[in-house]
């Protein structure tokens, strides 16, 4: 009796280790399939970007999203993307096809900075 | 650039992203509330000074919201672009206008029974208790989209 009961555990363990495995192989497929990541999120919170610098390959589109309760903006030094006023939860992308530095602010706070380079 | 000096640079000053309308606020909301009070007070003790004291602080207050709704209209036509605003700034657009009417409103009622040499409406202090609300609830608004309450 013992000994089925110990054949019965080590089978069980053995096709938890088999699905296991099957698993962690699959999902590391998919991994390695998945395109390089191209979207890069920034949240506004607390009348900040954060981060306030995102180091990003060209090509990469950042996302910002406003968590305040407050209405702000994004908008570029030179004027090369403007966001409209966002609400609460509301998004703004771009995508920065051009290496470069690229500094923005908010219009409705302007002492609310950021900074993108694309690489 | 020295800090002291780009303090006084009329460009970083009055076009830098400077916010004027933030800082010419607070003197029509002062003066109104100032002068309100002391009308109030004018005529809870007859004392005269401090009526004319209350007419001259709403003079002002109504030249000064003048500078302060045309700051507020370009910021939202340059820094916005004129977009279709909504919740809190469309709800501080129209409660800023009405309190410039309501400012100038009050001062004209006060300007009219000074040329006729008349008393004072009966009914002006509850115009007054209005715009000193609106006022308030404009400035409040104001003082949440400039973010003074972030911790």
């Amino acid at each position: 009796m013992r000994r089925r009961v110990c054949s019965f555990v080590l089978m069980g363990a053995g096709i938890a280790a088999v699905a296991f495995m099957g698993g962690a192989s699959r999902s590391s497929v998919a991994k390695a399939g998945q395109p390089p990541a191209a979207n890069v999120a920034v949240k506004i919170d607390n009348f900040s970007f954060g981060p306030a610098t995102v180091t990003v390959p060209a090509g990469t589109t950042v996302t910002w999203t406003n968590r305040d309760d407050i209405p702000h903006t994004v908008v570029s030094d030179d004027k090369v993307f403007k966001s409209k006023v966002m609400d609460t939860d509301e998004k703004f992308s771009f995508t920065f096809a051009k290496p470069g530095t690229y500094t923005y602010f908010c219009s409705v706070h302007p002492k609310m900075t950021g900074k993108v380079v694309v690489q | 650039m020295t800090g002291v000096a780009r303090a006084f640079d009329p460009q970083t000053a009055l076009l830098a992203k400077h916010a004027q309308h933030v800082v010419l606020v607070h003197f029509p909301i002062a003066l109104f509330l100032t002068g309100v009070a002391f009308d109030w007070a004018g005529r809870w003790t007859r004392r005269k000074a401090l009526s004319e004291t209350a007419y001259y602080n709403l003079l002002v207050a109504a030249v000064s919201t003048l500078p302060v709704l045309a700051t507020g209209l370009l910021a939202w036509q340059f820094q916005l672009e004129a977009q279709r605003l909504k919740g809190i700034l469309l709800l501080h657009l129209v409660l800023g206008c009405t309190s410039s009417v309501l400012i100038c409103a009050v001062w004209w009622l006060h300007f009219r029974a000074r040329r006729r040499g008349a008393a004072l409406s009966g009914y002006l202090w509850m115009i007054e208790a209005v715009g000193v609300a609106v006022v308030g609830l404009t400035g409040h608004l104001g003082g949440f989209l400039a973010g003074v309450n972030v911790g």
